[in-house]
């Protein structure tokens, strides 16, 4: 017989005929390869814009000249006069909130005056003393040229006429010529970059070292480009685990393909004996089963594809959020799904599909034409097995022991990893004698509890041994990753809960209302500190100062406080347990510096270690007297005295005052004298419990892209729950039809599908639950530490895991519905007589 | 006389909107050059932020070891936006525009580029303290020389562009020659509408050409002029035709043409006879004709130019023709600031006093460009039509 009459026989016929179960395995593959594609995009698109509304407006540009506190002017005017031909583009640089949605956008100042000669024709044209916006912004918040154009920046709000909308495909911006946004930033004599266009007649690095032998010490000459590699690079970790936690989804689809295959042999032996006794050869079948499993996997590929596509566009949000509070300001850029990446998908897809499909396929193939009829065998040899496969699971749980101690690879958690995938085969392995015993016990005692369906349901999982430990695993699996991650996240929510309550210790705390975020300080004016000090309620005033900075390439933040204030007023505030009056003497002093624990994390340093900052055009060293815990930013911070930061950077506006109130003033009251006292500017003021509130808020956004990913896994493993149990209502249609001609009614008949996917569900999420736990240890205890560096103490999220554990199980009631109603549906006769 | 009030009032009209204080730039704040005014050198070689234009032209012929011959202008201008506030940081005071050109006459060849900066931190200026005028990397650096009247003698003139550059350094023989009468070069009917205009005719000029990387050694003549005022033309005035022309005999010829918009030559058309000692006689417009030849057509902006010209000066009894090797030396502003015109490298030849003449020099010929469309859809007349009243 010709291959692909066997396969159109064995196959595509079938596939036909079980639309739903089809479907189901389809949409599994579909929703796994889509999430990949999903987060594979949005990340793309969310790391990719760091540099694009900057850059978008430039020409060519080799250089980037930058400065913690901004290049001095004069150092323009200096490049401006060397004699070469530079193409020189200044930039100041800031973040407008734009009325009315107080949309954060890039603001950015550039010199229209020099740039009107070469801009005819093009976006940007001289005008009057007004600002140009973002084609995307000028039709999300309908604003047209001649329009007036509302902005916050840092404490003050602005209004200009819209001179002129950006062209298609412009950055998402506010521009600026840099005299009225000078005057807007109170900054006249600094940059924030000059990029720098070099002629190509000599080598970069001969240019590098022309152009810094022109400029004043302390000022930055960088490949353009190079922060936003270092950006990437940041991002890495991140990007990294958030890829990784995508593919879960794929591994839950892996153990549906593997079940539909299997139950399509188990189902088809008698066809199978049937064509290999026809002639069939073995590698025919084999190719045959594969080929099956190579449609489903594009198929569902396919739709993976688009779905991915559209999964994207909300993704993309989400992604940003987290990239904009905990790293670096980003604009989400386009979506670009490019041939490769549609290509990778496919590829990952099928892959798959073939791998899972490989055991069940060479099973088949196995079969011999005398075989076919002895029904059985196969689950016979399944439970047969049980004990080596335990043997194993205790092997690969010891070597995920092994793995869970190594330490990390070039920065990431390989290991980690690893022990995660060894733990889940681990599971996998377990899982039959798991089900095997449960069934045994529930076997002895569910008859009395239950009746006579649930005996049954127990005996007939058990019996079809090797099915139910496939579901059992994918639905465990999914279980287990959204427990894990439940765990990581409510233990990370709680530790920071807690350290917000040693750390938040002043009344009330006021920042600009200009748009901040993980690299973005928009400044107070400088005399806010002087008049909340003024305030009859106040009992200490703190300024705190932070600049982005970048220290041995990698982005980090610098600021400062008053420590005297800190060490008087934080509880716990060191790692190392060192004494906070201590430690604030050594601040004081000028000499040293408090780090982070991610930055001492990402470059290795220890207490006693000495760092060299660049700070103005001085490059002071500082001991590092301790390490304290951070939450707030993954970029790595560096913590110095106020009065050690102006003597370098002598410019006083703060980025947020914290104040403490004298005893007998409620917050409350703090905070209206606040408001007053600063009236008029644009500002906001927390009082301690709002800003904890806001903190949390910020923290749940950051993760709503994992919460998001665990439901889709679980949603995955549930429609598999649901394919399976019709499935075997299929498979057992003459059981049911004997059950029922024995005088079983429908209800009982329900019923027992209800207990068979009551106790699936019941072993799924006991089984998941557990080995959960074990991954919600790795992923705190390694991966977390490994490539975040945060220490995270250990919480149970009661409320939270009980909630998804009771959907979970409901859910796999609900999807018991189908299969019910199909087996009730049959009738006994008919079903009786079919063979 | 220069580009003058016509590329002034276009750049000022675009930039006051840049800077933001469109139609506070009003003459009134600004001093107009009067009679009487008394020159002292170096100081007013540089800034006079109480006019509101003030440009400083060098154009000069050069030749190359083997006889390659080359024009070349560099031009910087200042252009007062608005005067008050502080000066300073990024606020805009004045633009500088500044244009660079060279005519590499051999190959038929015309480069030219431009720019415009804002004072900014040491972008552009002109400052008597650092003796430097400058636009970016375009400047002249004047070199202070106790031993000359007035302290300065030569200057070193640098200009890169992308694809060609020149570094010259200039000598003067004669002392500066201030045109016109008591101080003042009168260009129309009625006080103020006349300019302090003082020139360096005679520049002995050596240095490099650069062109596409290719260098060449070159030495000849610059010529420098520097013109300040406020509002100097009349609304009826058209345009001009201006020549600046060294002879052979060491002497020098400076005329121009005012054009009315009925055609007709302007009573106020001017010029200047230096001797070879450097004595100076003023030309009223009676004593010299300028009789328009062959024209040259430009593609770009469709302007007819007399590209030659016959001269007369019957009093000094001066006959000379005049050509150009290169005819189309028609600058054109790349931006929709600066205007077009043709400023060329020219020569003449001809009889004075009956014998033999010849000699070399540039013509400036403004107000032939079509009125250009511009971005926006606002029209901007450039040339005949346009009331050349700066600031408006």
């Amino acid at each position: 017989m010709a291959p692909l009459q066997v396969f159109y026989r064995l196959f595509l016929r079938p596939l036909r005929r079980n639309l739903l179960r089809t479907t189901l395995t389809l949409l599994s593959v579909s929703l796994g390869v889509a999430v990949i594609l999903a987060i594979e995009l949005a990340g793309d698109a969310a790391a990719g814009s760091f540099q694009a509304s900057v850059e978008t407006l430039a020409g060519k540009a080799d250089f980037e000249v930058t400065s913690i506190t901004g290049v001095p002017a004069e150092a323009l005017g200096r490049l401006a006069t060397l004699p070469y031909d530079l193409n020189l583009q200044a930039r100041l640089e800031g973040t407008a909130l734009v009325e009315p949605s107080l949309r954060a956008v890039p603001l950015v100042g550039v010199d229209m005056v020099a740039g009107a000669l070469q801009r005819s024709g093009q976006q940007l044209k001289p005008g009057a003393d007004g600002a140009w916006i973002g084609i995307d912004l000028a039709r999300d918040l309908h604003l047209n040229a001649g329009g007036r154009l509302g902005i916050v920046v840092n404490d003050r709000r602005a209004e200009y006429p819209i001179q002129g909308v950006l062209g298609e495909g412009s950055a998402d911006a506010v521009v600026m010529d840099l005299g009225p946004m000078s005057r807007l930033l109170d900054r006249a004599d600094r940059l924030d970059r000059i990029l720098v266009g070099v002629p190509n007649n000599q080598p970069q690095r001969d240019w590098e070292r022309t152009l810094r032998a022109a400029l004043p010490p302390g000022v930055t000459v960088a490949p353009a480009g190079a922060r936003t590699g270092e950006n990437r690079k940041m991002l890495g970790a991140f990007r990294w685990n958030l890829r990784v936690l995508s593919y879960i989804a794929l591994v839950v689809g892996a153990f549906l393909i593997y079940n539909s295959i299997s139950v399509s042999v188990v189902r088809r032996r008698t066809e199978i004996g049937v064509l290999r006794a026809l002639g069939a050869t073995r590698g025919g079948v084999l190719l045959a089963f594969l080929g099956e499993s190579v449609c489903l996997g594009l198929a569902g590929s396919l739709g993976g594809v688009l779905l991915g596509r559209l999964l994207a566009a909300g993704a993309v949000g989400m992604v940003a959020s987290t990239v904009n509070s905990l790293y670096v300001s980003s604009r989400p850029g386009a979506i670009a799904l490019t041939p490769l990446t549609t290509l990778f998908a496919l590829a990952l897809g099928v892959g798959v599909s073939i791998l899972s499909s490989l055991a069940p396929a060479w099973e088949a193939s196995r079969v011999a034409p005398v075989e076919a009829m002895a029904r059985g065998r196969v689950e016979h040899q399944a439970r047969l097995h049980t004990r080596r496969h335990l043997c194993f699971a205790v092997l690969l749980g010891a070597a995920a022991y092994w793995a869970a101690l190594q330490d990390p690879v070039a920065g990431k958690p390989l290991f980690g990893y690893l022990a995660a995938v060894l733990t889940l085969g681990a599971s996998a392995l377990a899982i039959p004698a798991l089900v095997a015993g449960l069934a045994a016990l529930s076997g002895l005692y569910l008859e009395h509890l239950l009746g006579v369906e649930a005996l049954l349901a127990s005996r007939s999982l058990a019996g079809s041994l090797r099915r139910t430990s496939v579901l059992t695993g994918a639905l465990s699996t999914a279980v287990a990753m959204m427990v894990a991650v439940a765990i990581m996240v409510g233990s990370f929510r709680q530790t920071v809960v807690v350290w917000m309550e040693d750390r938040l210790q002043a009344d009330v705390y006021v920042r600009s209302a200009g748009g901040s975020g993980g690299d973005r300080f928009p400044a107070l004016s400088a005399d806010t500190p002087e008049r909340l000090a003024r305030l009859p309620e106040a009992a200490a005033v703190d300024a705190y100062r932070a600049y982005a900075i970048h220290y041995h390439g990698l982005p980090a933040t610098l600021g400062a406080n008053d420590v005297r204030l800190s060490a008087r007023y934080m509880r716990r505030p060191y790692l190392g347990g060192e004494n906070p009056a201590e430690v604030a003497h050594e601040l004081r002093s000028g000499e040293s510096v408090i780090v982070s624990e991610p930055f001492a994390n990402k470059h290795h340093t220890r207490k006693g270690d000495w760092l060299q900052l660049t700070l103005g055009e001085h490059q002071p060293r500082f001991r590092v007297a301790a390490i304290y815990a951070d939450y707030s930013s993954e970029r790595g911070s560096i913590g110095m005295d106020r009065a050690t930061l102006l003597r370098y950077l002598p410019d006083p506006a703060p980025t947020s005052a914290a104040v403490y109130l004298k005893p007998g003033v409620t917050p409350e009251q703090g905070k209206r004298a606040v408001e007053q006292a600063l009236a008029g500017r644009m500002i906001r003021v927390f009082t301690n419990g709002a800003l904890r509130v806001e903190a949390i808020k910020i923290f749940d956004r950051t993760f709503a892209i994992t919460y998001a990913l665990e439901a889709v896994a679980v949603f995955v493993a549930v429609l598999g729950v649901a394919g399976a149990l019709i499935a075997l209502v299929i498979d057992r249609r003459r059981e049911f039809g004997l059950l029922r001609f024995l005088g079983a009614s429908t209800g009982q008949v329900r019923r027992l599908i209800l207990f068979e996917a009551g106790l699936l569900g019941l072993l799924g999420n006991a089984a998941g639950f557990a080995l959960g736990y074990v991954l919600s240890l790795l992923l705190i205890f390694v991966i977390n530490r490994q490539s975040f560096g945060w220490t995270i103490q250990f919480h149970w999220p009661v409320g939270v895991l009980m909630g998804a554990l009771t959907a979970i199980y409901a859910a796999t009631l609900l999807a018991s519905i189908q299969p019910a109603r199909i087996a009730t549906g049959l009738n006994p006769i008919e079903v009786v007589h079919e063979d | 006389m220069r580009t003058s009030a016509r590329l002034a009032a276009s750049v000022v009209c675009r930039l006051a909107l840049v800077c933001g204080v469109a139609g506070a730039a009003g003459p009134a704040q600004y001093e107009l050059a009067r009679p009487g005014y008394r020159y002292q050198f170096p100081r007013d070689h540089f800034n006079h932020p109480a006019f509101q234009t003030e440009w400083w032209y060098y154009t000069g012929n050069l030749t190359a070891p083997d006889g390659r011959r080359f024009g070349y202008e560099l031009t910087f201008f200042r252009q007062a936006i608005q005067r008050g506030g502080k000066p300073e940081g990024w606020e805009v005071p004045d633009v500088y525009l500044a244009h660079f050109t060279v005519s590499d006459l051999n190959a038929g060849r015309f480069h030219q580029a431009e720019r415009l900066n804002r004072p900014g931190p040491g972008l552009a200026g002109a400052d008597l303290k650092q003796a430097r005028v400058w636009n970016g990397n375009w400047q002249a650096q004047w070199q202070f020389d106790p031993s000359t009247p007035g302290g300065f003698r030569a200057q070193a003139l640098q200009a890169i562009a992308e694809k060609f550059s020149i570094r010259l350094s200039l000598t003067s023989d004669k002392p500066p020659v201030v045109h016109g009468t008591n101080g003042v070069s009168q260009k129309a009917d009625g006080a103020g509408h006349a300019s302090h205009y003082v020139s360096l005719t005679r520049l002995k000029t050596s240095g490099s050409i650069e062109i596409e990387g290719r260098r060449f050694d070159v030495a000849g003549l610059t010529w420098m002029d520097h013109e300040f005022f406020t509002n100097q033309l009349a609304a009826d005035q058209a345009g001009w035709d201006w020549f600046s022309l060294q002879l052979d005999d060491g002497s020098e010829l400076m005329l121009y043409r005012l054009r009315q918009k009925d055609g007709n030559a302007g009573r106020w058309s001017h010029g200047s006879f230096v001797d070879a000692h450097g004595t100076v006689r003023a030309l009223d417009a009676t004593e010299f004709q300028l009789t328009p030849g062959a024209t040259w057509a430009s593609q770009r902006t469709g302007a007819h130019y007399p590209v030659a010209w016959r001269i007369a000066v019957p009093g000094l009894g001066l006959n000379l023709s005049l050509l150009t090797r290169l005819e189309a030396q028609e600058v054109t502003g790349g931006g929709d600031i600066s205007p077009s015109y043709w400023e060329g490298a020219v020569e003449v030849t001809g009889t004075r006093g009956g014998k033999p003449s010849a000699g070399r020099g540039y013509l400036e010929m403004t107000g032939y460009a079509k009125p250009l469309q511009l971005g926006g859809g606002a029209a901007v007349q450039r040339g005949a039509g346009a009331p050349a009243n700066a600031g408006k």
